[in-house]
């Protein structure tokens, strides 16, 4: 079952959320370390990464893989044991979303962020193929 | 800016612990190895502010702020999108 209907399925409260740890932080950001990855299910695909202590502060991240299945970054072998990720399954790979307009919207698939689902830390990786990469490539949308 | 001199294979040392080696130089490209401890980011300065720039970009002051989320397709299935977190996921304890 998939795992986001799971949380739609939670009485109360009907948002989940879970305390994200970036020791990192986002590149330009190094300085906020803490996070907090916001799912509500009338918001599906989309999450909020915000930050721990200040709601006023926050990303809209989604999955890439199920937009553009082509999408494989390729992640360091130092990025792996930074996060300390065992299997490419406990690895949760979420891109950036800048929206500009209606309906309008980028991806950075330049600087992905991948969360260890186990340990809850994620970084903001450069992957070694991501010259590949746009970091404003469009989102698919679907037209009215 | 300091500048140093240093020849193929030669390294210099930043703050005792960070190790920078010419290990190739081809016409006008220096191949660098870097050795760093891993809490130590090392990145090209200009792929560092093409995300830098981005992230700024995309911040937004929060969900409130954001009015409308772009209509993306669904994805055909019902697939894992992989994203939630394992093991610490309230939702699994219901």
């Amino acid at each position: 079952m998939n795992r986001v209907e799971n949380v739609a399925s939670v009485p109360s409260p009907a948002q989940a959320e879970n305390t994200i740890s970036m020791p990192m932080g986002l590149l330009g950001f190094e300085r906020i370390k803490e996070y907090v990855l916001l799912a509500d299910p009338a918001e599906e695909p989309f999450l909020w990464l915000q930050v721990s202590n200040d709601a006023n502060l926050a990303f809209l991240v989604v999955a890439p893989q199920p937009l553009l299945p082509s999408y494989k970054p390729e992640i360091s072998p130092e990025d792996v044991a930074f996060l300390g990720l065992d299997s490419a399954a406990d690895a949760a790979v979420l891109s950036i979303v800048t929206v500009r307009g209606p309906n309008h919207a980028t991806l950075n698939l330049k600087g992905p962020i991948v969360l260890n689902r186990r340990t809850l830390v994620a970084k903001q990786v450069i992957p070694a193929n991501a010259a590949e990469f746009s970091v404003q490539h469009p989102l698919p949308v679907i037209q009215p | 800016m300091l500048v140093l001199s240093r020849k193929l294979n030669e390294s210099i040392v930043i703050d005792g612990h960070i190790i920078v080696k010419v290990v190739r130089v081809d016409g006008d490209v220096v191949k660098l190895g870097i050795t760093a401890p891993m809490e130590v980011p090392v990145h090209r300065q200009e792929v560092y502010e093409e995300i830098q720039k981005n992230n700024l970009e995309a911040l937004t002051q929060g969900r409130a702020a954001v009015s409308a989320l772009p209509r993306v397709p669904r994805p055909k299935g019902d697939a894992d999108t992989g994203v939630w977190p394992r093991n610490r996921n309230t939702a699994k304890k219901q």
